[in-house]
């Protein structure tokens, strides 16, 4: 149990996807600018990595690994995330036509997150369990809407700034996402004991 | 010392997250509309080009996010409005959505690791636990929808010219 639950807190905050990582770093800077849609994106992008991991582990155990395909890895993953992306939208759209609405918007942007194809492919270089498997991608998942929450929040405080105008827009952006990495640099070694 | 107390003041999310949107057709006393796309991807100057826009064309996309309201302003086809939405339906709609399905996922997944301790019959409490938390997520979304909790409301016309941006 302990080891689960480290597990789930060392993907969040030590080795963060987008901060320790630096991965899927455009929709941290793409969609962040409004708080409710970087609730948006990280509820969306939460599930599918969750459900992406459950799968790629699937087709990689039972189907990649026996037949001696790992050289197809990599597309086979690219493949698995654009389908999940595909049965969420018709999921959603299916269990709620006015949560399509509402939500249907970040769907399509998180086929091209490299941070579910990296969370994917990282867990079948580790060889882990599955259910290790699925609360690490659970971890990263949660680490990313977790920046992405805390940045948003900080560029819509920085709007309301008087930046420097060569400062203004991206590139107080990019200071304040490498500061935030600083700061999670802090949580180094915590998962080690 | 004034400019700072009135950036604090100023500092306060939107209770409501506005879109514009187009009518596209007229039903009685109901309003069909398509929203304009309004998100940083849409805005940007590589939209047209880009590969996040995912499968089929922008425009089909927001053919298929087509939604009604109720048409008490005398609205007419190709009157473009601005509709807003709660903040807290945004969030009651991801966790009914996408928190639902994984927590009832992640539950099965975890009392079949605990009770077999084997991946086969983890992997198959999971798929179960997913297709059961889509369920409850169906029951959840068609109580909230019943209640109109979802529903976006109209808040006014658009000016001329006028962005989800701007």
């Amino acid at each position: 149990m302990k080891e689960y639950v480290l597990l789930v807190f060392t993907s969040a905050l030590v080795n963060n996807v987008i901060l320790g990582r630096f991965l899927g770093l455009c929709p941290a800077m793409g969609v962040t600018t409004r708080l409710d849609a970087a609730v948006g994106m990280g509820m969306a992008t939460t599930f599918v990595m969750t459900v992406a991991a459950l799968a790629g582990w699937m087709v990689n155990t039972l189907l990649l690994e026996p037949f001696g395909l790992g050289y197809l890895r990599t597309i086979t993953f690219i493949l698995i995330i654009a389908s999940t992306v595909q049965f969420t939208e018709m999921v959603v759209r299916k269990v709620s036509p006015s949560l399509f609405q509402l939500l249907g918007i970040y769907l399509p942007l998180i086929t091209t997150n490299c941070a579910v194809l990296g969370v994917a492919l990282l867990l079948v270089a580790d060889k882990m369990s599955f259910i290790s498997s699925v609360l690490f991608a659970l971890g990263s998942a949660m680490g990313f809407s977790l920046v992405l929450v805390m940045f948003a929040g900080l560029r819509e405080r920085l709007a309301l700034m008087d930046v420097p105008r060569l400062f203004a827009g991206p590139p107080i952006g990019f200071i304040v996402v490498s500061l935030l990495a600083l700061a999670f640099m802090g949580f180094s070694g915590m998962g080690a004991s | 010392m004034d400019k700072y107390a009135d950036s604090a003041t100023d500092f306060s999310a939107p209770a409501m997250v506005e879109g514009i949107a187009q009518v596209v057709k007229i039903e009685g006393e109901a309003a069909w509309l398509i929203p304009e796309q309004g998100s940083s991807c849409g805005s940007c100057a590589s939209a047209t080009a880009c590969g996040s826009k995912g499968g089929g064309t922008a425009a089909s996309r927001l053919e298929g996010r087509r939604f009604r309201i109720d048409n008490h302003t005398n609205l007419s086809v190709g009157d473009r409005i601005v509709f807003g939405v709660r903040e807290n339906v945004l969030l009651k709609a991801s966790f009914t959505a996408y928190a639902i399905p994984l927590a009832v996922m992640l539950l099965s997944g975890a009392l079949a690791q605990w009770q077999y301790g084997s991946d086969l019959a983890t992997m198959a409490a999971t798929v179960a636990g997913l297709a059961i938390g889509l369920g409850v997520a169906r029951a959840v979304a068609g109580r909230l929808q019943s209640r109109g909790d979802l529903a976006p409301l109209f808040l006014r016309r658009a000016r001329p010219g006028e962005t989800c941006n701007s």
